[in-house]
């Protein structure tokens, strides 16, 4: 499997089918239904991309963002939601959001924004928990 | 909502005012409501299209079994899509008419399935419990639908945080008064409600009045009663 993908969101039944999708797009996706839970598999589990809905019993969206964006500033966050107020995107996007699409989403964009958002994270010179990277200096120095 | 020959204009603009935005309330919960249905849809028609696609590079036949699974993933969202749409066509209906008998027990179910998302979003569940007799007032349906969503509003939501992790529970129950209808909201066991927390802004006194409805405090802050200021009939 390929890149690390977290999902978070409240609609099981829609979570858990998308993130097979991706898994046949070789990404190594897991869905989680609630904000806590999410927080807690990124801080055990640091995934590269995390996927989120806003509106969720609990903590909300937005909730989950501010605080990933605080302890793992290099995880990529894609919002994805049934909810399309402009207000509502322009928050997520202020607050470090990578992009933000609206459900149904088509799965080409949503796979094509994951790797970007990767490719991104690669060229960053920090890691997702915001260290930096060490430099490869490759196996061979004459 | 307001009819024309009322004699407190001030009370009409705030009146419809709010239910303007009791209206937009429901709305934007309806329609994100059938987008997350509309997206279950669309990704269990993608996974089939998926498997589609899989079963042709590879050469191996789809499972039947996992083709009838999400085909009947498909069609039960499908249906609850419909139930929404029928729901809000119902919701919109209601302005259709000036005042009538309202059905109070199905006026609350109404608004408790059109904003059961906003209710679940703040941890709270409502539990219904039937009319010993029917409950039915003489008002604007759209104006009792817009009263009920208040009060729900009330009880769930000024007294508690919305990411509070305790689960609240509301109860809606009817008085026994065939000629006195009477609807009371309670919460949770323990729950305090406060008095100045109840239908006291211009908008909600607007609201009540428009309905000639009054709101009692039930014993110790448990919740509170919404009945009618004069005798109903019919």
């Amino acid at each position: 499997m390929g890149l690390k993908i977290l999902l978070v969101d409240d609609e099981q039944e829609f979570v858990e089918t998308l993130s097979e999708r991706l898994q046949m797009r070789d990404m190594d996706s897991h869905a989680v239904f609630d904000g806590k839970t999410a927080l807690a598999q990124v801080q055990s589990h640091p995934p590269q991309v995390l996927i989120i809905d806003l509106k969720m019993p609990g903590m909300d969206g937005i909730q989950v963002l501010q605080q990933v964006k605080q302890t793992h500033p290099f995880i990529q966050v894609i919002v994805l939601t049934g909810h399309g107020s402009e207000q509502d995107r322009k928050t997520c996007m202020d607050l470090g959001a990578y992009a933000y699409f609206q459900k149904p989403v088509d799965i080409d964009q949503l796979h094509t924004a994951i790797r970007q958002s990767l490719e991104k994270t690669l060229t960053d010179p920090r890691d997702s928990m915001g260290f930096d990277r060490p430099v490869d200096k490759g196996f061979y120095q004459p | 909502m307001s009819p024309n020959n009322d004699p407190c204009p001030e009370t009409d603009r705030l009146a419809d005012m709010a239910d303007v935005k009791f209206f937009g309330a429901l709305a934007a919960a309806m329609t994100h409501d059938m987008k997350n249905v509309l997206a279950i849809i669309n990704e269990n028609a993608g996974l089939l299209g998926d498997l589609a696609v899989k079963s042709q590079k590879k050469a191996t036949p789809i499972d039947p079994l996992k083709a009838s699974t999400i085909s009947e993933k498909i069609r039960k969202n499908v249906t609850r899509a419909d139930h929404m749409m029928k729901r809000f066509n119902r919701f919109s209906h209601s302005m259709d008419h000036a005042e009538e008998f309202v059905d109070m027990e199905e006026t609350v179910m109404l608004v408790a399935s059109l904003s059961e998302r906003i209710i679940r979003r703040h941890g709270a569940t409502l539990t219904v419990i039937p009319p010993p007799v029917p409950c039915r007032i003489h008002a604007r349906r759209f104006v009792v639908l817009h009263l009920i969503f208040r009060a729900l509003d009330i009880l769930c939501c000024n007294h508690a945080d919305p990411a509070s992790d305790t689960q609240k529970q509301m109860t809606v129950r009817f008085g026994s008064n065939l000629t006195r209808p009477e609807i009371c909201f309670t919460r949770d066991p323990g729950f305090m409600i406060k008095r100045d927390a109840l239908f006291d802004s211009p908008k909600d006194r607007a609201l009540l009045a428009h309905v000639k409805m009054k709101v009692k405090m039930m014993d110790a802050g448990a919740g509170f009663c919404l009945c009618t200021a004069r005798p109903e009939h019919g």
